[in-house]
């Protein structure tokens, strides 16, 4: 018998497989030193040792993406991996570590807007998949101008606090650029945002969702969805499940990241998670 | 329906008296008896009395669909929630006090009392200051008094309380008040009921 979540990893490697990706089987343990100098770039700063038997440090998995990355050719062919594992984190308020199961899509190269499309479209189809007869809403945001518009403010990280709290109020009291509680307070589909973003800055990261019509009743442009400007710098987004209290998916571009192990400069990269653990959560709903 | 939870004590009734100048009644919330949940049918919602600490993890965790908690309460758990606006309830701030003749000392630690760990430690950490935390569970005045501490962080309204005590404050950290907090996915599929809810409120606050 396959438990719910199960089933949503077997159906979502079906999805990612029939897209072009190709399945990437890791080994549990990597060397410490591997994640020691990317703290920045892991979700969660603890990590899970062990001694080997020839005395080298290893972690357990904390994260999928450093791995693949690592591992993923170093020219500008465009990869694209999927996976399905296990990974080893402290959650936010927990005492100890958890295994959490993730699937989730990296695409690494030189990409064109076709690549991105291909990921949002996809991030969409998971939310879809797992949703069933439920709803399912993906936020997308543009890590990229929220970046610049901070550039030099020393009230940045209460700033990007209030960003993912929708906190009007706060923003306004914290002084925060005109043109970013602007952005902060949009929440539509991109045939109405879109029009609005144009207004208000010339970034055009968010310009490859014009003509994405099909997914247009899920896509929601909100700002809240920034998070981690040291990891994203490009777009960003967070899905969720009516009924499920906690986003289900997160992702967005992360070229930092592979500029940072050594990768050419025109390379990109971009990705996202779906949180597993999660899809069960939704079937004890209270109403 | 509809969950919303509301901080039990002086500040909820505050509350729940602006949700129902907004048309929101829950019948028999505010008489005195031990029931904690109340259904209104007609507007599909059901509204419950939580400790005031315990409001953004029933919102967080998606049991109730938005909430109000004081800004003290927030800063302290910091929960993945959103803050739709400032009811303007209650409002005090977050303050460090000492004794009259307190003097600081900056080559010792400091011996901070408060109920709130995590906003000290923030304020300090931002300083660049060396602390001690002792986290008390109320009465923090009687900890400089006693000398258990050297400073407190705590709510201030008045002043009247520090005075007493012969303390002063210090240095002001935040301004609190109680706000309106959503569940970030209830919020997207709510949403429409959400913003009513928080336009109506905003309106009258």
């Amino acid at each position: 018998m396959l438990r719910p979540e199960e089933k949503a990893a077997l159906s979502l490697r079906e999805l990612y497989e029939s897209h072009g990706y190709s399945f990437y089987k890791m080994s549990r343990f990597e060397e410490y030193d591997f994640y020691a100098d990317k703290k920045d770039f892991l979700a969660s700063k603890a990590i899970l040792t062990f001694t080997d038997i020839n005395g080298k440090l290893m972690a357990l998995r904390p994260d999928v993406t450093l791995s693949i990355i690592k591992h993923a050719k170093d020219s500008g062919e465009i990869q694209k991996f999927y996976y399905d594992e296990k990974v080893y984190r402290v959650p936010k308020n927990a005492n100890s570590f958890h295994e959490i199961s993730q699937a989730g899509i990296e695409c690494i190269g030189e990409l064109n807007n076709e690549s991105v499309r291909d990921v949002i479209e996809l991030a969409v189809m998971s939310l879809r998949l797992i949703a069933g007869t439920r709803k399912c809403i993906l936020d997308i945001a543009d890590a990229g101008v929220i970046t610049d518009l901070l550039k030099g403010n020393q009230k940045r990280d209460e700033i990007l606090k209030c960003i993912a709290e929708k906190n009007i109020h706060g923003l306004k009291n914290l002084n925060a650029p005109e043109k970013l509680i602007m952005l902060a307070e949009i929440q539509d589909s991109p045939d109405k945002a879109l029009h609005v973003i144009d207004e208000i800055t010339d970034s055009n990261c968010l310009k490859v969702l014009d003509g994405m019509n099909e997914y247009y009743d899920e896509i929601r442009i909100d700002f809240s969805a920034v998070n981690n400007l040291n990891y994203y710098n490009g777009i960003v987004f967070r899905g969720f499940i009516e009924g499920i209290p906690e986003s289900i998916l997160s992702g967005g571009e992360y070229d930092n990241l592979i500029h940072m192990i050594g990768r050419d400069k025109d390379s990109r990269a971009l990705g996202f998670a779906v949180y597993l653990d999660l899809v069960e959560r939704g079937y004890d709903s209270h109403d | 329906m509809l969950n919303i939870a509301l901080p039990k004590g002086r500040l909820g009734v505050k509350v729940y008296k602006l949700f129902a100048d907004a048309g929101y009644e829950f019948p028999g919330m505010l008489d005195s008896n031990r029931r904690l949940v109340f259904v209104n049918e007609e507007l599909n919602m059901r509204c419950f009395w939580v400790k005031p600490f315990d409001v953004p993890v029933y919102v967080e965790r998606g049991t109730a669909d938005i909430g109000a908690a004081g800004k003290d309460i927030l800063l302290e758990r910091n929960p993945d929630v959103y803050e739709l606006s400032d009811l303007k309830a209650g409002y005090c701030r977050m303050a460090v006090a000492a004794r009259e003749d307190f003097t600081d000392d900056s080559r010792r630690t400091l011996r901070v009392a408060t109920e709130f760990p995590n906003i000290a430690q923030n304020y300090y950490a931002g300083l660049g200051r060396d602390i001690d935390i002792i986290t008390l569970r109320g009465s923090l005045e009687l900890a400089p008094v006693l000398g258990l501490s050297d400073v407190i962080v705590d709510i201030v309204e008045t002043g009247t309380t520090l005075r007493e005590n012969n303390l002063h404050v210090l240095n002001y950290i935040a301004d609190l008040s109680a706000r309106l907090i959503a569940n970030k996915s209830s919020y997207k599929f709510k949403n429409v009921i959400i913003n009513e809810i928080m336009r109506r409120l905003e309106k009258n606050s």
